[in-house]
């Protein structure tokens, strides 16, 4: 099979499937299921832009995600601006988020990474705590506005409007980070990954790199939350717990760090997986301890003992520069 | 057999990179030995299988008549097989004395740990002045002593020192030298890895040239060739 | 005004026992290994509900439960040291596969103590009962066994690293695996009782928090993210800065409280703990290496 023909095949076919989705699964919960793995996959993909392409360990991605959803929330229900708008100014803030925790970030190494990171999210979370006039604290927000499209109520129809918008922002997102992992950007993400010192040598600011990735990674994962505020009708502090974080995080690792569809299957597989546990009684709890279980086996498992963050994106590379391999 | 120390037929490396191919070396009691040939080409790579910290991939180890391939580290340690590492940078933020005390934790060289500490202060007595500083504060060549003083503290049957000259002035190499024929003196076989000839010529009985992760040549010192031939022998070599 | 002055301090110093004992306990995994360990929170809170059943639920008294938590707590350390850091030694992305993998043993224990005891809350009793009075300022007398205990403990885990050859091998095995390995140390031993070791703190922390607070599943996560920021402030280099460094954030901690109330603190700890990390990418008292 011709290269080209796989990579964008496909994709191609899988979007027209989901697009005809609807039309089979007419159920409000089914549909919302759908919508969920959507969201999902937008921050799992994007989360990957920082994590797998450049190997920054960015652990205060959930956060853009919050800062999305507060953004959504408040602008729409407390200001009262118009709740697309408030969805797109989601992405906004998230990517201006990005900008402020990027730049300590550009400096430090290792395990710092992490706990910076991973502090700007609780950062965040106390902030939102702490402004309980604003946020609703502890107790979040509520009864957000919804979407309309004229006189159109997107909740009607049994959520169909939103399944639609989600799988646009989805496919938006997707075709976002194509481009960046095909430009030549993104091509010097991976060199820098892959032989730092040389990187640097070549004149490529590993500072200002980090920083752009942070930013772009960000857009998209905020418009997602302002969505999700928007959908859901709620904003709560929740979003910014080790919940949320891991099943993000398995969603990278399963899926496969550095590949951009990765991600997304995965998003699409456990959102369903987790549902599936979740109906079964006495199971509630344990679906999260099957997730976690997964990541330990998918980490143990990968080649070279997922010596993998770095191998299995050469994996990814590899099919960047000569599309044949369409693994996903 | 009888040896001493008895590698037959060993082949190590790192992951799919083989560095030494079915290498034989032989120690007998008594006896030092030196191993010498260009860097990179698998002297350090052949201690580091000895004692534990490569699996070897084929071929036998034998230590005292016992099997020891593939053995752990500190079983091998235990029975008296010591190395004294190259770089010598060892615990960084320890003391001297700290450090010494630690090297004899292995059960057989617990006994003799006074012992062995006079010992090495007798040998070394600037490490005995240092005693209370931290090894990072110390010298090159006063690491290099610490080291050697370490593998001293664990009562080895064999020593095996990896480059124990490296990066020293004259006047400090002539010393460690000075100290290390001193230990060959007191009945401690000695494997010696080095890159100064001359330094081998002057404390061993037999030498091995490795290359390429073999042993090209055995020099046996009884009836070798003179002192001259064999430098010119390595140097001859050494140039392609 | 001066009252208040010391209560506040006192109460720091509660606080900062409690940090000392949970990040000195991330402290010696990482200085050993060179791991995070995202699950320590999640073995303190295992730590109290093992207490809490021992001592509770079948009956066997407080300090028989302490123990028992302690230990269970160390057990599972080990366990997770021999399951989900042992398999990635020598890989150049331990550092990063381990907090994952930390991260999944985390949710796998609290989830898990969910479904084994329940969300009901739960408390221990108290070491002692009554109130002690410091300088005017009053405490529990539990509270004062914990402020008297951390510095006991810190010392006793000091001196064990320096005056023992166990506890020299483990800051050998972290200096230098290889050079370790040549004098005979056993490195995967040391590994696994650093592990313990650092577990068996966390459980005892929890167990002696459980009179004080409620126990429940996700109790850990706090003091977790208490102790991170205490290590960020001390460096997860040595034992003696992070203790240092834990005694301070627990009184700036209450100091915050007094003057900004509940809800600032946690929000101006965290800024401040990321313009350290700008300013001191190893901490304030990190040595820059």
């Amino acid at each position: 099979m011709r290269p080209a023909a796989t990579s964008i095949i496909l994709p191609l076919a899988s979007l027209v499937l989901l697009l005809l989705v609807p039309l089979f699964a007419t159920d409000s919960y089914t549909r919302h299921l759908f919508i969920i793995a959507f969201l999902y996959a937008v921050i799992a993909s994007n989360w990957n832009l920082s994590l797998g392409h450049c190997g920054v360990f960015n652990f205060g991605h959930l956060t853009f995600f919050g800062v999305g959803v507060y953004t959504a929330a408040i602008l729409s229900k407390t200001i009262g601006i118009n709740p697309w708008i408030a969805i797109v100014a989601g992405g906004a803030t998230a990517a201006l988020a990005a900008f402020v925790i990027a730049a300590p970030v550009a400096r430090l190494k290792g395990i710092y990474v992490v706990l910076v990171t991973f502090a700007f999210g609780q950062l965040v979370m106390q902030l939102v705590l702490s402004q309980a006039q604003i946020t609703g604290g502890a107790e979040g927000m509520v009864r957000i506005p919804y979407l309309r499209l004229g006189d159109y109520s997107f909740i009607k129809d049994y959520k169909l409007g939103y399944y639609y918008a989600a799988l646009f922002l989805l496919v938006a997102s997707t075709l976002f980070l194509l481009a960046v992992v095909r430009s030549p950007f993104g091509k010097s993400l991976k060199a820098v990954r892959d032989a730092e010192d040389y990187a640097a040598a070549r004149g490529i600011s590993i500072s200002r790199q980090r920083i752009t990735v942070l930013v772009l990674s960000a857009i998209f994962t905020g418009i997602a939350g302002g969505f999700y505020a928007i959908y859901l009708r709620v904003a709560s502090p929740d979003v910014f717990g080790f919940g949320t974080l891991s099943l993000a995080l398995s969603m990278v690792l399963i899926g496969g760090t550095g590949t951009v569809y990765g991600p997304i299957v995965a998003a699409l597989a456990l959102t369903f997986a987790t549902e599936a546990l979740a109906g079964i009684r006495g199971l509630e709890e344990a679906r999260f301890i099957v997730i976690a279980l997964a990541m330990i086996v998918v980490l143990r498992i990968a080649p070279g003992g997922l010596l993998g963050i770095i191998e299995k994106l050469n994996i990814g590379e590899r099919k960047t520069a000569e599309p044949a391999d369409a693994r996903n | 057999m009888g040896r001493l120390l008895d590698i037959s037929q060993v082949t190590a490396g790192y992951g799919s990179i083989t560095v030494l191919r079915n290498i034989s070396i032989g120690v007998d009691a008594g006896e030092c030995i030196g191993l010498f040939g260009p860097n990179g080409h698998g002297k350090t790579t052949l201690l580091q299988t000895i004692s534990g910290l490569l699996r070897p991939a084929g071929g036998r180890i034998s230590f005292e008549g016992t099997d020891i391939t593939g053995a752990r580290p500190r079983d091998i340690v235990n029975a008296g097989l010591i190395q004294s590492p190259q770089g010598n940078t060892l615990f960084g933020d320890m003391h001297v004395l700290e450090t010494l005390e630690l090297a004899s934790i292995s059960r057989r060289a617990r006994r003799g740990r006074d012992e062995n500490l006079r010992r090495v202060f007798d040998l070394f007595p600037q490490l005995g002045e240092r005693r209370s500083q931290k090894a990072k504060t110390l010298s090159g060549g006063e690491r290099q002593m610490l080291s050697i003083g370490c593998a001293l503290m664990c009562s080895p049957r064999l020593l095996m020192l990896d480059e124990p000259t490296l990066g020293l002035s004259p006047r400090l190499k002539k010393e460690l030298a000075g100290a290390v024929g001193n230990i060959a003196r007191s009945g401690v076989p000695l494997v010696i890895v080095e890159q100064d000839v001359e330094f081998l010529l002057s404390l061993t009985q037999r030498l091995y040239m490795i290359e390429h992760g073999e042993v090209i040549r055995e020099i046996d010192r009884a009836n070798a060739p003179d002192h001259d031939s064999i430098m010119k022998l390595y140097f001859g070599e050494a140039v392609h | 005004m001066i009252d208040t002055l010391i209560a506040t301090l006192v109460s720091g110093l509660v606080l900062g026992s409690l940090y000392a004992m949970m990040a000195s306990g991330l402290s010696v995994i990482w200085t050993t290994l060179g791991v995070f360990n995202f699950a320590h929170g999640a073995l303190m809170m295992i730590g109290a509900f093992v207490a809490w059943t021992v001592s509770e639920a079948a009956g066997l008294g407080l300090l028989v439960g302490i123990a028992s938590g302690t230990l269970a707590a160390a057990l599972l350390g080990v366990l997770i040291e021999r399951l989900l850091v042992r398999p990635y030694y020598g890989n150049r992305n331990m550092l990063l596969i381990t907090v994952m993998t930390t991260l999944a043993a985390m949710i796998i224990l609290e989830k898990g103590a969910q479904m084994i005891w329940g969300a009901r809350l739960k408390q221990l009793p108290r070491l002692v009962d009554g109130e002690i009075s410091i300088f005017g300022a009053t405490i529990s007398a539990h509270e004062a066994i914990l402020v008297v205990l951390a510095p006991l403990i810190l010392l006793s885990i000091w001196r064990f690293t320096v005056r023992t050859n166990v506890g020299r091998s483990l800051r050998a095995v972290g200096q230098n695996q290889r050079s370790a390995a040549l004098i005979g140390i056993d490195v995967p031993v040391a590994f696994a009782i650093a592990f313990g070791l650092s577990a068996a703190l966390a459980g005892l922390t929890g167990a002696l928090l459980g009179s004080i607070r409620f126990i429940t599943p996700s109790m850990g996560a706090e003091p977790l993210v208490k102790a991170m920021i205490v290590v960020i402030f001390g460096g997860l280099g040595s034992l003696g800065a992070t203790a240092g460094a834990a005694y301070i954030i627990g009184i700036i901690e209450a100091l915050l409280i007094l003057w900004l109330g509940l809800y600032w603190t946690p929000f101006v700890l965290f800024l401040m703990m990321i313009v350290v990390l700008v300013f001191r990418p190893t901490g304030i008292f990190g040595s820059s290496q």
